[in-house]
C-alpha cells in the first residue's frame, strides 16, 4: 500500500516516466527481488525439516504473502512496462509464476477437501499400484472361492460358504456340498466376468474407458451377476463390487493428486528462472 | 425339627462304609470308584480318569451297593454305612458283557495296541479272557481321519467313552471335540464334523493322551525336526522330572525330545530368534546372558544454534537417565533367574529349564546361552514341556530352585520391596507358593476377599474391571510386576479380575504373611500405597472419560485408549509428507510415522505412536523392556533385545525397529568384537529435545497437530446425538 502511494508522486516527478533504474525504481526493485528469493527459500526450508529455523507454517504464510508482495512490486519497479530482451522474458516468467502460484494456493485450499470428501478409502499416494494389485489378488481369490461353491468342490471354499452348506460329505476324498446345486453354467459364467470385464479394470491404472470405470454401469453389471449366482454367494457379490468402488476411488485419487501437486511442475521450474534471470538482470543493468 | 435341633447335629465331614468286606473312611462326596481306589480296591473302568469329571457312559465300573441295579461306581457318592461289593461273579459276568459288545466294535488289536501294547479295552477283555465277542460285528464302517499332520483319527476303535472330548473342552478349553451322530453313526466329530486336519484343533494332544483306545493316536510330530539323538523313553523316566510321566505318551512323542551335546563355547540359542522349544540341562553349565547393547534409543541435538539437527543414538542408563525410570536393577528372562543390569550374565547348571515361554507361548527367545562347560541338553517341543510341567515331582522341584536361587532376586526387582530384609525374605521361601495358570484362567475375581498377593514369574496377567456393557481392561502385567494389593492396603475385596493372558506362573504370597510385611516394614506400605493410589486415580480417571464419552466410532477406533495422538487436518494436509520426511530426518532416515491409519470425522489419526492407555505392545516382550512412565508415555527399557514383537503387537503399527551399528563381542569368539547391527525398539519420542514434535513443525500448512484425544475432540464429542426414529 505504502508502494503504491508512493508510486503517484513518483511516477508524476519523472520526466520520462517510472524507470527501473532510479532512486525508487531500485528500491522497488530490490524489495520485490529480496521477497521473491525469500519465497523461493522455502523450498530450501523443506530440505531440512528439523531445522529449528522457524515453523514451517511460518515460511509458507510468508511464501504467499511476501511472493503476492513482490508481483505488484516488480510492476512498479518496471512502471508497469513488460520492457524488451531478458526484461520481458523475466516478466512473462514472473507471471507464470505469479498466476500459477495463485492458482496453485487455491488449489491447495480446496483440493484437500474434496479428497476427503470423496475418497474415503484413500491410501498413500505411493503405494497405489501395490494396493491395486492387491484387490486384484483379493477379487482372485473370492472368485475361486465362489467357483468352488458352485462346483460342489467345498474344499477350497471358505469356512463361511462350508458353514452355511449344511449336509457337506465326502466323496473320493473330496469334501462336495450335496446340499447346494452345483452349477457349473454359473461358475464358468462368472471367471468370464472375473477375465475379460473385472481383472483388467484393476489391473489398468486409470482405466477410464472400461465399463466398470463408470459406477452406473458397475451398479448394472453387479446387479446381472447376482441374477446368475445363488444367493448365498450374493455377499462374495458385494465384495467383488466394493473393490471394483475402491479401485474407482484410486483411480480417482490418482487424478486428485496430479491436480493437487501437478502445478509445481509449471510453478517451480519458473521460480527457479525468475531467481536465476532476476539476478542477471540486477548484474548487467546495475553495471551496464 | 427345630432350628437349634439342626443347628445342633453337626455336619459329618467324613464317612465309614464298607468296600468288599473293608471298613474305609472318606471324605464327604467322595464317589465309591476314589474311595476304592484310595484303599487299595481297584474298579476297572474305561471313561473315567482321574483328572476329569466322571460321567458313567461305559458302565465297566458298576459295583453291586446292595440295591435294585449296579451303580456306575465313578459317579455315585460314598454313603455312611454303605456295603459295597466290587468283585463279585454277577458283576463280573456284567463286566463282561459289556466288554464283549465293545470289543464287538473294535477293530483288535487296534493301532495303540499294535504299537504300544496298552489299549486299555483290549487289556481289559485279555483279562476277561474275552478272544472272539459272540455278537456280529458291524458291517458299516465308520471310517478313518489322516486329515491332521498330528493325529490319527480311527473311528472304529472309539468306544463313545468322551474322555477325548472332556480332555478338550473342560481341561484345554479348545472346545473342538463334541459328539455326531446317532446310533450306528455316532462318533466323535471336530468342530462342525471338519475333517481334522480342517478343524480348529490345535493339536495339543490332550485328546490322543485321554483316548483309551486307538482311536486317536500319534503320528509322530511331523514338520519339526530336533536336531540331535532320540532318547529313549526308558531313560527319561529315570528322570526324577519325568517321574510318573505317562511312558505310552512318551513313547508316542519320540520325535519331541531330543539329547544334544554342546562343547564349551557353543551357542544353544540366541537371543531375538524365534524357536519352539525349551531346554532341560542334564549336565553341565551355561551362561545364559544379552548381547544387545544396554542402551536406549536416545534422539538430541547434535548441536547448538539454528542451525542444528537431530540425531538418535543409544544412550545407556548412566549417559541418560529418563523422568520416571525406575531403580530396576534386573532384567526378567526366560530361565528361573533374572540376569542383574550391571552384570548381564548368570549361570544355569544341571537340572534347570530355559526357554520355557519360547516354547509354550512362542515368544521369541529372550536371551543368549552359551555352553560354560561341556553341556548335555534336553531339546523339547510343547507337547513334552507341557507334560512335565504337569508332573508333580518336576513342580517341585522347580518349586524348590525357583525358592533357593531366584525368588530372593526376584522379590528385590520390584522397586517397592527392595527394602525387605534377608530375614524376612527367608521366611517367605516355605510360605510363598509357585502357581501356574493356563490362558485364559483366572487368577482373582472381583469382588471376591483378598487372600494372597501375587507376583508375576512368568507370562502376562490382563486385569479387567466388569462394567454395564462388558469388561474394561485396566492393564497388562508382565513379568516382574505384581498385582493383589488394592484389596489389602483398602480392607476391600477384589477391585478387577486378574486373568492368565499366555501360560502365567505367579509366586502367590498368603494374605497373612502380605499383612505381616505390611506391618513390619512401613516403607514397603508407604509404597505400596502410592503405587495403589497411583492405580485407583488412573482406573478412575479412565472410567469417568469413557463414561463422559459416549460416540461409538470414538470408542471403536481406539481413540479413547490414546492419551496423545498425532492428528492431521485432511481439509488442510495437502499430502506432501513434509511430516514423514521431518520425522525419517530427526531419526536417522527412520520414520516412526506413517501417513495412513482411521479417519475420525476430518482427522486422520496418523500411524504414529498413541501411548495407548491399554498398551498390548507391551504383552509378549520376552524381556520386559516396553513399560510406561507414570504419564503413560510408552518407553523402551535399555535391556530391549531387537526381536520386534512389539512392533507386531502393537494393533496400529506404531512401533518401528531402529538399526544402530555397534561394535560387541563375538559370541562366537570369547574376546573377540565385530561389527554389527543391532535393531532396538523406537516408538514416537515427541521429539522431547523441542518444543514441538518435528512433524508438526515441519507441517507447512498448519494441518498435523499432537493432541490429547478428549480435548481435542470435545467439541464433537459433546453434540447430541440426533433423535432416531419420531413420527
Amino acid at each position: 500500500m505504502v508502494a503504491a502511494v508512493a508510486y503517484i508522486p513518483y511516477r508524476h516527478s519523472s520526466p520520462q516516466g517510472a524507470s527501473g533504474g532510479s532512486v525508487m525504481g531500485l528500491i522497488y526493485g530490490s524489495f520485490g527481488f529480496a521477497f521473491m528469493i525469500f519465497a523461493g527459500l522455502l523450498g530450501a526450508r523443506k530440505k531440512v525439516p528439523v531445522w529449528r529455523l522457524g515453523r514451517a507454517q511460518t515460511w509458507m504464510r510468508g511464501h504467499l504473502w511476501l511472493g503476492t508482495i513482490a508481483f505488484p512490486l516488480i510492476l512498479l519497479h518496471a512502471g508497469f512496462h513488460f520492457g524488451f530482451g531478458l526484461s520481458r522474458v523475466l516478466m512473462w516468467c514472473f507471471v507464470v509464476v505469479f498466476v500459477s502460484g495463485i492458482f496453485g494456493a487455491g488449489l491447495q485450499h480446496f483440493m484437500p477437501r474434496l479428497t476427503t470428501e470423496r475418497i474415503p478409502m484413500e491410501t498413500i499416494y505411493e503405494q497405489i499400484g501395490r494396493v491395486r494389485s492387491q484387490l486384484v489378488d483379493e477379487a482372485a481369490f473370492l472368485v475361486e472361492q465362489a467357483r468352488a461353491m458352485l462346483t460342489g468342490n467345498l474344499s477350497d471354499a471358505s469356512a463361511e460358504q462350508r458353514a452355511v452348506a449344511a449336509g457337506a460329505g465326502t466323496m473320493g476324498g473330496v469334501t462336495v456340498a450335496t446340499g447346494l446345486n452345483v452349477d457349473e453354467q454359473a461358475s464358468s459364467d462368472l471367471q468370464e466376468f472375473f477375465d475379460r470385464k473385472m481383472r483388467p479394470f484393476l489391473q489398468q491404472a486409470g482405466a477410464r474407458r472400461l465399463e466398470l470405470a463408470d459406477r452406473a454401469t458397475s451398479q448394472a453389471m453387479f446387479r446381472q451377476l447376482r441374477l446368475l449366482l445363488p444367493m448365498n454367494l450374493h455377499t462374495t457379490v458385494d465384495d467383488l463390487e466394493n473393490i471394483c468402488e475402491e479401485k474407482r476411488e484410486l483411480d480417482q485419487q490418482t487424478t486428485y493428486h496430479r491436480i493437487l501437486h501437478g502445478w509445481l511442475l509449471v510453478h517451480i521450474p519458473f521460480s527457479y528462472a525468475v531467481l536465476l534471470l532476476g539476478a542477471i538482470h540486477a548484474v548487467v543493468a546495475l553495471r551496464y | 425339627m427345630s432350628s437349634e435341633g439342626i443347628a445342633a447335629k453337626p455336619v459329618p465331614q467324613s464317612i465309614t462304609l464298607t468296600i468288599d468286606g473293608k471298613p474305609v473312611t472318606v471324605p464327604l462326596g467322595t464317589t465309591i470308584f476314589d474311595a476304592a481306589r484310595m484303599n487299595g480296591i481297584p474298579v476297572p473302568t474305561l471313561c473315567h480318569q482321574q483328572n476329569e469329571n466322571p460321567v458313567g457312559v461305559c458302565r465297566v465300573c458298576v459295583v453291586d451297593v446292595g440295591a435294585r441295579v449296579y451303580a456306575a461306581s465313578c459317579i455315585r457318592q460314598a454313603e455312611a454305612g454303605m456295603v459295597v461289593k466290587t468283585n463279585t461273579e454277577p458283576l463280573e459276568g456284567v463286566r463282561r458283557t459289556l466288554l464283549e459288545l465293545l470289543m464287538a466294535d473294535h477293530p483288535s488289536p487296534c493301532a495303540r495296541q499294535q504299537h504300544s501294547g496298552d489299549c486299555e479295552l483290549e487289556k481289559l477283555a485279555a483279562a476277561a479272557h474275552i478272544e472272539h465277542p459272540p455278537f456280529p460285528r458291524r458291517t458299516t464302517p465308520r471310517g478313518h481321519d489322516d486329515s491332521s499332520l498330528a493325529i490319527a483319527v480311527d473311528h472304529e476303535a472309539c468306544i463313545l467313552c468322551d474322555r477325548c472330548i472332556r480332555g478338550c473342552d473342560y481341561i484345554r478349553n479348545n472346545w473342538v471335540l463334541a459328539r455326531r451322530g446317532k446310533g450306528y453313526q455316532a462318533g466323535i466329530a471336530f468342530d462342525l464334523n471338519e475333517p481334522m486336519g480342517d478343524s480348529t484343533c490345535v493339536s495339543c494332544g490332550e485328546c490322543m493322551v485321554s483316548c483309551p483306545t486307538g482311536a486317536l493316536t500319534n503320528r509322530g510330530v511331523v514338520g519339526t525336526k530336533l536336531e540331535g539323538d532320540l532318547v529313549d523313553p526308558e531313560f527319561l523316566l529315570d528322570l526324577p522330572v519325568f517321574k510318573n510321566v505317562s511312558g505310552n505318551f512318551l513313547e508316542l512323542n519320540r520325535n519331541a525330545v531330543v539329547e544334544r551335546h554342546f562343547r564349551a563355547g557353543d551357542i544353544i540359542c540366541r537371543e531375538g530368534d524365534f524357536g519352539a522349544t525349551a531346554f532341560y540341562i542334564l549336565d553341565g553349565t551355561v551362561d545364559i546372558f544379552i548381547s544387545s547393547p544396554m542402551a536406549h534409543v536416545k534422539t538430541e541435538d547434535s548441536s547448538t544454534g539454528l542451525l542444528n539437527k537431530l540425531r538418535s543414538f543409544l544412550a545407556p542408563r548412566d549417559r541418560h537417565q529418563r523422568n520416571g525410570d525406575p531403580s530396576r536393577n534386573s532384567i526378567p528372562i526366560d530361565a528361573p533367574i533374572d540376569l542383574p543390569y550391571d552384570k548381564r550374565v548368570a549361570q544355569l547348571h544341571a537340572g534347570e529349564l530355559f526357554g520355557e515361554m519360547t516354547c509354550m507361548s512362542y515368544y521369541p527367545r529372550s536371551a543368549t546361552v552359551r555352553a560354560a562347560t561341556d553341556v548335555r541338553v534336553l531339546e523339547m517341543l510343547r507337547n513334552v514341556l507341557d507334560i512335565m510341567q504337569r508332573n508333580k515331582s518336576f513342580r517341585e522341584q522347580l518349586d524348590r530352585t525357583y525358592k533357593q536361587r531366584a525368588l530372593e532376586s526376584h522379590l528385590k526387582s520390584v522397586p517397592v520391596l527392595a527394602s525387605l530384609t534377608p530375614e524376612f525374605i527367608e521366611h517367605l521361601k516355605s510360605r510363598v507358593e509357585l502357581i501356574r495358570y493356563l490362558p485364559g484362567q483366572m487368577i482373582c475375581a472381583q469382588g471376591e476377599p483378598a487372600d494372597s498377593f501375587y507376583l508375576v514369574r512368568l507370562g502376562f496377567v490382563k486385569v479387567s474391571e466388569s462394567r454395564p456393557g462388558g469388561d474394561l481392561v485396566l492393564a497388562y502385567l508382565a513379568r516382574g510386576s505384581y498385582f493383589g494389593e488394592i484389596a489389602f492396603l483398602g480392607n476391600t475385596t477384589r477391585t478387577a479380575t486378574c486373568t492368565a493372558l499366555d501360560h502365567v506362573e505367579v509366586v502367590r504370597i498368603p494374605g497373612d504373611d502380605f499383612r505381616r510385611m505390611l506391618d513390619e516394614f512401613p516403607e514397603v506400605r508407604h509404597k505400596l500405597e502410592e503405587v495403589a493410589a497411583d492405580r485407583v486415580a488412573a482406573n478412575q480417571q479412565r472410567l469417568t472419560q469413557i463414561e463422559s464419552v459416549p460416540v461409538d466410532q470414538f470408542l471403536n477406533q481406539g481413540l479413547m485408549e490414546a492419551q496423545s495422538l498425532l492428528v492431521l487436518d485432511l481439509d488442510r494436509c495437502t499430502r506432501c509428507d513434509q511430516c514423514v520426511r521431518a520425522c525419517a530426518d530427526a531419526h536417522d532416515g527412520v520414520s516412526r510415522l506413517i501417513r495412513e491409519g482411521l479417519r475420525f470425522d476430518k482427522y486422520l489419526v496418523a500411524t504414529s505412536c498413541r501411548s495407548c492407555r491399554d498398551p498390548l505392545c507391551m504383552v509378549g516382550c520376552p524381556v520386559g523392556s516396553i513399560r510406561r512412565r507414570n504419564s503413560l508415555e510408552i518407553i523402551i527399557e535399555d535391556w530391549c533385545i531387537g526381536c520386534g514383537q512389539c512392533a507386531n503387537n502393537c494393533p496400529y503399527g506404531n512401533i518401528n525397529m531402529h538399526p544402530f551399528p555397534v561394535e560387541m563381542a563375538d559370541p562366537e569368539h570369547p574376546g573377540r568384537m565385530i561389527a554389527s547391527t543391532r535393531l532396538k525398539a523406537t516408538g514416537c519420542d515427541l521429539c522431547t529435545d523441542h518444543a514441538e514434535p518435528s512433524c508438526v513443525y515441519a507441517c507447512p500448512h498448519d494441518a498435523a497437530h499432537r493432541v490429547n484425544p478428549p480435548q481435542f475432540f470435545a467439541s464433537m464429542l459433546k453434540q447430541p446425538t440426533p433423535a432416531k426414529g419420531g413420527v
